[in-house]
């Protein structure tokens, strides 16, 4: 019914929205999608990944130099996620025998590393960027409005949501959960806690892949400096602001981050304020956020609205 | 005589389930009493409520004077040497509780011992650092957490007689938290038996070795009387 | 060979930086098991200081101490809200440490602006065999040397030390021998904060200084300490010195490309072995 009602609201949430807004809906849409990976992650492998923006990256990196050399956008984009998942299974094979802080940091050295040879490497544009992405496109039809762009995103949320749904349900999923309570215990009766590990470590890079491949048909320009490290935090935020290990969680907290810096930014690009108000703004909103979260609303969101709701109806 | 312990229907509960429910447990001033108990009978819970370390959920503890506490495994400071492992036992005290001669002069095997990192000592010596450095904060009551567990009955001899020693020079208090009953009833003059979070007999040490249900349940089932 | 030479101690120059952004690390991690993501911002954040207090008017000296003291000062304010609450897991103050190191971001954009910084240190050219190099990195290491005698006597002679060091070696005695061990946690972090902030005061002069410096500066920080396991600042400074060194011969031999990678792999890979000597990690 929730599940049913949600999905209404977010189909006709484009054709509502003022068009000057859907640009801003695009961008939350992908961020959701790139968070409930995230959330996956962190909330039934208990992994904190700082680098899940350069799964982005990848994704957008490959969707835009396949399209710019004339491969169909549409193969670009389910190549997308596929190259993206093959990198996390490549990194995450020696990585993920990390755990806690060790992984957080790794994680944060593979997308500088990744950020540092993309503005080295010539043929993807250098720090300058790849310039000249085309539309997307299926046969002849091109998408050219922002609107087209909005449902494109919410299919890619969309499926992110299901798999991810199917995942947690799956027998790998509870293999996961007790993982996560005791790894020694789920290994000693037979959960391959590893290989699990790393398939949700792919999927995730997979989601991640997908949204970035939008990304890049959307804007038609891609540089390193759009995939920074505080990107990646943004989707630590948003994961933790929702609540981990829910579905609901991922969407909940992209929404109340972006809006809030939306409605913050609006605030800081008023005639007289600072030219540097907006930045400032969304920096002190992604802290506090995160801050205040983290201490006082540890489960997140999504799951302490619930348990208040549940309280008081009894 | 004034207790320097005194529990009042202790209560703790862990998420629901009750570690302790209504212990009361007194130790008197220069007395020493043991507290004999199987694995989960709560006795460490027991211990982390006469530490402060937790709040009860009912009842009272009152501690006169300062209690220090020879912790169970005896919790070294294993990077330090033997020396900055006493001194610190005298952190309550400030600058001028750092006088270790009195624990080297008790423990004359310390002395020679000093320099060494605590870690690489052998468990009867570290138990002496461990009791070394309770003794440092010059306590009215020492509290002493499983103090035979792990060690060559050689060692624990020697432990005892030192006790026995400090006991009598010193008037100091001991309440003996100990698995090994036989040893606990031997060393103190009163006790407490507790079972499942309740104390379930006490008495004066002499009455209890010879009470059925204790001989059977923790003196390895020898009973004396049908 | 005069080449190498420079490079060489351009670079100590550098890791010494590291390696006081990472005995930082250390010095916090020791104690309160939490790996601290704001120590770059304590650097950045009493580097844009000093340079305001040149402005003003103050002399050097005074002014790089005032940088310093505001490191401190950031490190225990960090350190309230990090460990202030009574149960917070080192995972939560991690993510906590995360989000102040982003509100850093906020305040420095706020008071400063998002343009690199930098004021002068020692003036001029000084030649080591036969090396021509700027002369503030002798002063680099001149500081560097001594501070961390000056650490490692604090944490073996002083009371002080001694009971840090206790709280890093076993925590339930600590708190059994009367140690306030959330007060020393905060002693750490506020150390941790002048150790950051000296970072930032001395290499800004040879290296400008942004408000997202702070990422290279934690990285690096974090690939020296990592080294010695996070707990032993002497291991972090050989691990920063190294670092330094080997990001300068990259990028002098190398022609200025993949000096960043170095760091970053040889992090990967020292953590990727060591956890592979302890099969069973715990999770943190």
């Amino acid at each position: 019914m929730k599940a049913a009602a949600g999905c209404a609201a977010a189909l006709a949430l484009p054709l509502l929205l003022p068009s000057r807004h859907l640009a801003t809906f695009v961008l939350l849409t992908l961020a959701a999608a790139v968070t409930v990976g995230v959330s996956l992650l962190m909330g039934y492998a208990g992994q904190v990944s700082l680098g899940q923006a350069s799964f982005y990256a990848i994704g957008a990196y490959a969707a835009g130099l396949l399209a710019v050399h004339g491969t169909p956008p549409l193969l670009g984009l389910l190549l997308a996620p596929v190259l993206a998942a093959a990198a996390a299974a490549l990194i995450g094979f020696p990585l993920l025998r990390l755990r806690g802080h060790h992984l957080a940091f790794a994680t944060l050295a593979v997308q500088l590393i990744l950020l540092s040879l993309l503005a080295q490497a010539s043929w993807a544009g250098g720090a300058i960027g790849l310039q000249g992405i085309p539309r997307f496109s299926i046969g002849g039809y091109s998408l050219t409005d922002d609107l087209g762009y909005a449902y494109l995103a919410l299919l890619v949320l969309g499926i992110a949501l299901l798999v991810s749904r199917n995942v947690v349900s799956s027998r790998a999923g509870r293999g996961l959960r007790a993982a996560a309570t005791s790894e020694i215990a789920a290994a000693a009766s037979g959960v391959p806690v590893g290989g699990y590990r790393l398939a949700v470590f792919a999927l995730s890079a997979a989601f991640a892949g997908l949204a970035g491949g939008v990304y890049a048909f959307f804007l038609g320009y891609l540089a390193p400096g759009s995939f920074p490290v505080l990107l990646s935090i943004e989707y630590v935020v948003m994961a933790v602001v929702g609540g981990l290990g829910t579905i609901a969680g991922p969407v909940v907290g992209a929404v109340l981050i972006v809006v809030l810096v939306q409605v913050l930014n609006t605030l800081g690009t008023q005639p007289g304020m600072p030219d540097y108000a907006p930045s400032v703004l969304s920096y002190a909103v992604y802290a506090l956020v995160l801050v205040v979260c983290v201490l006082y609303l540890p489960k997140g969101v999504v799951p302490s609205v619930s348990a208040a709701l549940h309280a008081r109806r009894r | 005589m004034t207790d320097v312990i005194e529990v009042t229907g202790l209560t703790v509960r862990y998420a629901g389930a009750t570690a302790l429910d209504g212990v009361d447990l007194r130790v008197g001033a220069g007395e020493m009493v043991a507290l004999v108990g199987a694995n989960g009978a709560g006795k460490s819970t027991l211990v982390k409520a006469l530490s402060g370390l937790l709040r009860p959920a009912g009842g009272t503890v009152v501690v006169r004077g300062r209690l220090a506490q020879v912790p169970e495994g005896r919790e070294m400071f294993g990077d330090l040497t033997v020396d900055d492992n006493l001194r610190l036992g005298g952190w309550r005290n400030g600058r001028h509780g750092r006088d270790t001669g009195p624990v080297y002069e008790l423990f004359p095997e310390l002395a020679v011992l000093r320099r060494r990192r605590a870690g690489s000592l052998s468990g009867g010596q570290q138990q002496m650092v461990a009791i070394g450095r309770a003794l440092m904060s010059r306590p009215e009551v020492l509290l002493i957490d499983e103090l035979s567990l792990g060690l060559a009955p050689m060692v624990v001899a020697m432990l005892v007689a030192h006790l026995r020693d400090l006991h009598a020079s010193r008037g100091l208090a001991v309440l003996l938290i100990e698995q090994n009953a036989r040893l606990a009833l031997e060393l103190c003059e009163r006790a407490y038996v507790l079972e499942s979070g309740r104390i379930a007999v006490h008495g004066r040490s002499a009455d209890l070795a010879r009470d059925p249900r204790v001989t059977a349940a923790y003196l390895g089932g020898h009973v004396a009387a049908p | 060979m005069s080449d190498l030479v420079g490079y060489v101690v351009t670079g100590l120059g550098i890791g010494a930086g590291f390696a006081l952004v990472a005995s930082g690390l250390v010095a916090i991690y020791r104690v309160t098991r939490v790996v601290n993501f704001a120590q770059g911002a304590f650097a950045v954040l009493a580097a844009m200081f000093t340079g305001t207090l040149l402005t003003a008017g103050l002399p050097h000296g005074v002014a790089e101490l005032g940088g310093v003291l505001l490191g401190a000062a950031a490190g225990l304010i960090v350190g309230v809200i990090a460990i202030g609450r009574p149960g917070t897991s080192p995972g939560t103050s991690l993510i906590v440490t995360l989000g102040l190191g982003v509100l850093a971001y906020a305040i420095e954009v706020l008071i400063w602006g998002d343009q690199p910084r930098s004021y002068p240190g020692v003036p001029g050219v000084a030649e080591v065999a036969g090396a021509r190099l700027q002369a503030h990195y002798l002063l680099i290491l001149a500081v560097t040397g001594p501070v961390f005698a000056g650490l490692s006597w604090f944490f073996l002679r002083t009371d002080l030390g001694k009971a840090l060091s206790a709280c890093a070696s076993n925590r339930y005695a600590a708190q059994i021998v009367g140690i306030d061990v959330r007060r020393m946690g905060l002693i750490a972090f506020g150390l941790g904060g002048a150790l950051g902030g000296l970072a930032g005061v001395l290499t800004t002069p040879v290296q400008q200084v942004t408000f997202d410096s702070d990422v290279a500066l934690i990285v690096n920080g974090f690939a020296a300490a990592v080294l010695g396991g996070l707990t032993r600042p002497v291991v972090a400074l050989a691990g920063g010195l190294l670092l330094g060194v080997a990001q300068t011969l990259v990028a002098g031999y190398g022609g200025g490309a993949y000096q960043v990678e170095v760091a970053l792999v040889l992090m990967l890979t020292v953590m990727i072995v060591q956890s592979a000597r302890t099969p069973i990690a715990v999770a943190a």
